[in-house]
């Protein structure tokens, strides 16, 4: 109730939306790193299993993954950057966003964003390392 | 109590000396001598060495803040340990572990240019099957063993496993990596030994009742030596030679013994058991646990169970001594 003195119900289903969208946004890069990893599985399994060893399929293989890679890191990258400038949405600098305010909830939501980018970042080039180092099925 | 302090060090530097002991001899990953398994001894001192080091880096760094300076940090120099030493550092470690575990693997599965065997757990012995180099494995092999494999020095091997009836596992330390053997599925794995020697394997996955006396030796040779043994191996059994060998082939065709076991060249054509052909010329007996000799044969015949629990083959004592030891001298001189 005590929110209502400073901000009126209009206001405050815009805030409850933009937060709800800032909610949604931080999971969106796990996201990419989970669906590039059990589609880069997927891809190794089945062209391990099924097709040729070390023939032209496996070359295909590691570009199919390889390009699958680039954009999912395009991606991320991109979630990276609106969430830094999410966390540094005001001029006062990064700090910490512990205040029960809306505008710290928002910067939060974006700092938690921001380092979820960079883990998923770190974890999808992890998943690619082996397409990157091993080159066959064997 | 000066007495015990003393004799408490001395068990302290004697225990560890002692277990140290283990990682010499013939069945040492920390004695490789194949490439395979000179890699990951490789890979196992820079995993030690490394972790040795951070550890005694984090425990300086505790004495230090709680011993040496206890006065109070900086917020800049605490938050710069903190994504210095706990983000940045370990993640470059991982990351550097990473690449060279990933990039040692390639080698570890390269494809074998030379020999092919087929190697099959069964409970509690390995059969083992060969092919020379160059040959088409859906052919018969040229040779059939058990429970001792031999390989050319500096070659690579391509090896078959797969597995009769339960899960095995295939290892020999010194020479590679373990690989588990499945009934119905074969895996694959290959090995390159690179000094002449005798090496000890053993069955690595729990198998049953006698699975810790599963073992087997690797003996390394010469690629010349190699090549002239198994165009031996590949021959029939020579015939019995002598009285008591003679009357030890008679006793063998009279027990049934050729019901489960093969010795090619005579009517003897079992394969429930370890075939026989050249049994006088492998270095153990039943699978690493008896020296190949006629004593051990006399002992294993008269009640392989009481040898190996579990052991399928029936126990010979009913045969006269002088007919037991006929028979140990027939199958010591199947070299």
């Amino acid at each position: 109730m005590a929110r209502r003195q400073w901000t009126s119900g209009e206001a405050d289903r815009a805030e409850f939306r933009e937060e709800r969208r800032s909610l949604f946004r931080i999971t969106v890069a796990p996201t990419i790193w989970a669906l590039h990893f059990a589609a880069s599985y997927a891809v190794a399994g089945l062209t391990c299993a099924r097709l040729a060893d070390d023939g032209p399929d496996v070359v295909l293989m590691r570009l199919v993954i390889g390009a699958g890679t680039l954009v999912a890191l395009g991606l991320i990258v991109w979630l990276g950057w609106r969430s830094w400038q999410q966390w540094d949405a005001s001029d006062e600098g990064r700090r910490l966003d512990d205040q029960p305010t809306s505008r710290d909830r928002h910067r939060f939501l974006g700092h938690a964003a921001f380092l979820l980018s960079i883990v998923s970042f770190i974890g999808v080039i992890y998943t690619v390392l082996p397409v990157l180092l091993i080159g066959s099925c064997l | 109590m000066g007495k015990s302090r003393g004799l408490r060090t001395f068990a302290m530097i004697l225990g560890p000396g002692v277990l140290l002991s283990a990682c010499d001899g013939p069945q040492s990953a920390l004695s490789a001598t194949g490439a395979d398994a000179i890699a990951m001894e490789g890979l196992f001192w820079v995993m030690l060495i490394g972790a040795t080091l951070i550890w005694i880096l984090i425990n300086g760094l505790i004495y230090y803040v709680t011993r040496v300076y206890t006065g109070s940090l900086s917020p800049r120099l605490a938050h710069g340990l903190i994504v210095g030493g706990g983000i940045i550092f370990p993640l470059v470690v991982v990351t550097s572990l990473l690449v060279y575990g990933l990039s040692a693997m390639p080698e570890q599965r390269a494809m074998g240019d030379g020999v092919k065997l087929r190697i099959t757990g069964e409970q509690w012995w390995w059969r083992v099957e060969y092919w020379p180099e160059g040959a088409d494995p859906a052919n018969p092999p040229v040779a059939v063993s058990a429970n001792e494999i031999r390989l050319p020095a500096g070659s690579r091997a391509e090896i078959e496993l797969t597995a009769a009836k339960v899960i095995h596992s295939f290892w020999i330390p010194a020479l590679g990596g373990k690989l588990d053997m499945f009934p119905g599925r074969v895996t694959r794995m290959s090995l390159k030994p690179l000094s002449v020697g005798v090496y000890r394997g053993q069955c690595a996955e729990f198998c049953g009742q006698s699975h810790a006396l599963m073992a087997l030796n690797a003996v390394v040779m010469e690629p010349g030596d190699f090549d002239a043994w198994l165009k031996a191996e590949a021959q029939d059994a020579a015939p019995p030679k002598g009285y008591a060998a003679t009357r030890g082939a008679e006793i063998f065709a009279q027990q049934g013994c050729g019901a489960c076991h093969a010795v090619r060249g005579t009517p003897a054509r079992g394969g429930v058991g370890p075939d026989l052909t050249h049994l006088g010329g492998r270095t153990s007996l039943a699978a690493g646990i008896l020296p190949m000799d006629r004593e051990a044969l006399m002992k294993w015949i008269l009640s392989p169970a009481s040898l190996k629990p579990g052991a399928r083959m029936p126990g010979y004592d009913h045969l006269e001594r002088e007919d037991l030891s006929a028979l140990a001298t027939y199958l010591e001189g199947l070299k």
